[in-house]
């Protein structure tokens, strides 16, 4: 049992920690790849932008001014900065249900982001900044995994991370593969390696794949991959854990909603096909995925947190 | 006491010196300071003041900060902790603990008389006038059953320490009072500053206040609710004290609820929970009065729940503290305590009141006004250090403007000789130098009382400041009650 409210906070916590972290790793790559001057640099300049969402590609001449914008403008919704600051609030609305290691964790970060130094030590060294920023989301999420009790809170901000995370992923494979954009299919050996550490999944995609790298197997691995934590499939096999077990601390079973639909698109990523999704296209499989992404979202609400009260009120 | 040159009017006999807490006016430290006094012998300033950023350090990383709101964005402070703690002997102890037992006591009698027969007002000790057109008095709460006639279950009681070194009452706070959390926060913080002397000093400890906050809390509940939910409301993240609801929420365990969370149906208070409406016996309420429920009292409050003092009227709810209990610490009705005391217990007051003057006596008004310079003037209604003028710190301009105030409006204002709050030693840039200060201990009141051993001590950290509180440029330090005899004998 918790309140609507706190589980709303704790899943948006769960959100904007995976999104800033999410954010912070494109950017680094972003910075590492235009330190050479090649066309296969301003390539990922460009995927980088475009997964963030920022449609201008102008940006992607000077990356170095995009990635310190990215990181810490204030006003923008979308920067590293907001996402952490609307973290942290969330977190500090719903203090009482953290424990005090994962509250300092996060609070941490938004101090040094927040700290009118921040601009200056992006620019002492910015793959640090972001480096360092990157390696406190994870303590953040080790000191919750380990100090919090795995119950429905924790669940919830699971919930966040992992339909987050299914999106970003989503977002970024839609912009390498999808074949709505009118841009030749990547195929330099830099660009392949740059869209895997995008995605963190450098170092198991070489243990899997070896140093072979075909935009097939890349594409494959990070939706299929039954056991690399960041493909597509194994945040929906998490999706529908968390959600079956807060289905279970609320005593719930039975009654679809949710679950049904998690169900449904674990079930979808368990048993695709490569050749078909090849055959229809990526794009058209994405968007189904992530379609469903959302509208377990909205049934979240509709079941958990914006649930008429006229249905709940005692006999 | 530093008397500014450049304003003539302060021209007054010099006050009695303000009773120092670690030294004796020969210069003696007294006993019970004697261990910290060794201690910081033997540290240089650049380790005190290490150990003062290390403090400040831990109370940004734990977030205990207050907002400041400025033009276009908003920033966190910390309130100034100082690291020096506060000493109280414990027969000095023994005293605060039975006066406040005492005190809170005749203030609940007072208020369930009030709000039932009104024998006192009928008795004429106190002015009939005077609590029934306090703005505080609430008329909803008459004839209406409290459990154990409990109205204050949460009091912070302000005291300070005279020149003659004894204590007296400054302030009873028994609407919603805060700053328990620095007393908890405060005492975590000094422990690490000063583990050695801390073991060796055999300071009482303060721990236990949110278990006993709790059982306070679920012992207001009807007696055929036997697991009763208990909840702490709070107006929201953007409330000053909102650090310290969930603080205590989390150190009780209880869910931290806003106005939006909950329900009422049937004269019943729920709260939304993931898996549907969860009934709730017992509200431990942080918003004021005012604010608690629109249908009730003010129509434009979003903070409360529509129905919340209907559900309480029908006994399904407990509020704590009880709406209307800021009419016992109306700061008129201050004046009568010692008279409430000997009314309904037959005993004369262990700590006294400060001399108060109350401006709504034609003979009391014109005293009042021909002293402005050296009283303290307060609104009855005001708090936090607002809406006061102190006498001796003031312009003739200031005074000319509260002399019309009071010509004005005497019924809403009382004064008091300006008093010297006893000094403490704090570390101001790197030197030692005695600040005011004064002290808020709390008393938890349900089937029985409880007096926690230890209180925030609040300090005036601009130098000559007698102003303590954190609106006005004040801080903080922890207090230790020592459960030893060895240092009374000073």
């Amino acid at each position: 049992m918790m309140l609507a409210r706190v589980a709303d906070s704790l899943y948006w916590i769960g959100r904007y920690v995976e999104r800033a972290e999410h954010m912070c790793r494109l950017s680094d790559v972003m910075l590492n790849a235009t330190l050479d001057r090649s066309e296969a640099a301003s390539q990922v300049a460009r995927i980088a932008l475009a997964a963030v969402g920022d449609p201008d590609v102008a940006k992607a001449k000077n990356p170095y001014d995009a990635a310190r914008a990215l990181a810490l403008d204030r006003g923008d919704d979308g920067s590293i900065y907001s996402s952490i600051a609307l973290a942290r609030e969330n977190a500090r609305q719903v203090r009482d249900q953290l424990t005090t290691e994962t509250w300092e964790r996060l609070n941490l970060i938004y101090l040094r982001m927040s700290d009118p130094e921040a601009r200056r030590s992006f620019e002492d060294g910015s793959q640090l900044f972001l480096h360092d920023t990157i390696a406190d989301l994870h303590l953040f999420k080790g000191a919750g995994d380990a100090t919090m009790s795995h119950g429905e809170g924790w669940s919830f901000l699971l919930l966040g991370v992992y339909l987050e995370r299914a999106q970003l992923i989503g977002s970024l494979l839609e912009v390498v593969f999808g074949e709505g954009r009118k841009r030749k299919p990547i195929s330099d050996h830099f660009a392949l390696t740059s869209v895997l550490r995008m995605g963190c999944a450098l170092e198991p995609y070489l243990r899997a794949h070896t140093a072979d790298m075909q935009p097939r197997l890349i594409l494959k691995f990070l939706m299929l991959d039954e056991d690399f934590p960041r493909s597509i499939r194994f945040c929906t096999q998490e999706i529908e854990s968390h959600l079956s077990a807060i289905i279970r601390h609320a005593g719930m079973a039975g009654s679809v909603g949710p679950d049904r639909l998690a169900g449904r698109l674990r079930a979808r990523m368990q048993y695709a096909d490569m050749d078909e999704v090849e055959a229809q296209g990526p794009s058209a499989f994405l968007k189904t995925v992530l379609d469903e992404c959302a509208t377990i979202h909205r049934s979240l609400y509709d079941a958990f947190v914006a649930y008429p009260l006229e249905d709940r009120l005692p006999a | 006491m530093s008397v500014r040159r450049d304003e003539p009017a302060l021209n007054v006999a010099a006050p009695a010196a303000p009773y120092n807490e670690m030294l004796t006016p020969e210069g003696q430290v007294r006993p019970h300071y004697a261990a910290l006094d060794a201690r910081l012998s033997t540290l240089s300033f650049e380790e005190l003041a290490e150990r003062q950023r290390t403090q400040e350090r831990f109370f940004l990383l734990q977030g205990i900060t207050f907002t400041v709101y400025g033009a276009d964005s908003s920033t966190e402070r910390i309130i100034p902790s100082d690291i020096l703690p506060r000493i109280i002997p414990a027969a000095e102890w023994a005293r605060i603990e039975a006066g406040l037992t005492q005190r809170l006591r005749a203030l609940n009698m007072f208020l369930a008389d009030i709000y039932s027969e009104q024998q006192i007002l009928m008795d004429g000790v106190v002015p009939r006038e005077l609590v029934l057109n306090a703005p505080s008095y609430r008329r909803e709460m008459q004839n209406l059953y409290v459990p154990h006639k409990s109205y204050a279950n949460v009091c912070g009681s302000d005291l300070i320490r005279q020149p003659n070194g004894e204590f007296a009452v400054l302030e009873d706070n028994l609407r919603v009072p805060s700053g328990v959390s620095y007393m908890l926060a405060n005492r975590e913080a000094s422990r690490r500053v000063f583990p050695g002397t801390f073991r060796g000093a055999g300071v009482r400890s303060v721990d236990r206040y949110p278990d006993l906050l709790l059982t306070t809390l679920k012992g207001m509940a009807a007696d055929w609710r036997p697991n009763p939910q208990v909840v702490v409301l709070t107006p929201g993240v953007y409330n000053s004290a909102y650090y310290e609801h969930a603080y205590l929420a989390r150190l009780m365990g209880v869910p931290l609820v806003e106005g939006r969370d909950l329900v009422v149906h049937d004269n019943m208070v729920y709260m939304r929970t993931t898996t549907g409406l969860r009934r709730i016996d017992v509200i431990y309420r942080r918003v004021d009065d005012d604010f608690i429920d629109p249908l009730t009292f003010r129509r434009d409050s979003a903070l409360g729940a529509a129905g919340l003092f209907n559900a309480y009227r029908a006994g399904n709810v407990v509020i704590c503290n009880a709406p209307g209990t800021g009419v016992a610490d109306d700061k008129a009705v201050y004046a009568y305590v010692p008279e409430m005391i000997k009314y309904y217990l037959g005993e004369d007051a262990i700590l006294p009141n400060i001399e108060t003057f109350l401006c709504r006596e034609p003979a009391q008004l014109s005293h009042v006004l021909a002293n402005l310079d050296k009283l303290v003037v307060k609104a009855v209604g005001a708090s936090g250090g607002y809406g006061m003028l102190v006498g001796p710190h003031s312009t003739k301009a200031q005074q000319a403007e509260f002399a019309d105030a009071l010509k004005a409006d005497p019924a809403n204002y009382i004064a008091q000789p300006t008093i010297q709050l006893s000094t403490a030693p704090c570390l101001i840039d790197h030197a030692v130098e005695p600040r005011h200060v004064d002290l808020r201990p709390f008393i938890l009141c349900g089937e029985k009382i409880v007096v926690t051993p230890g209180a925030l001590t609040r300090v005036a950290l601009r130098k000559g400041s007698l102003v303590v509180n954190s609106s006005q440029g004040g801080g903080s330090k922890d207090t230790w009650v020592l459960s030893e005899t060895k240092g009374d004998k000073a």
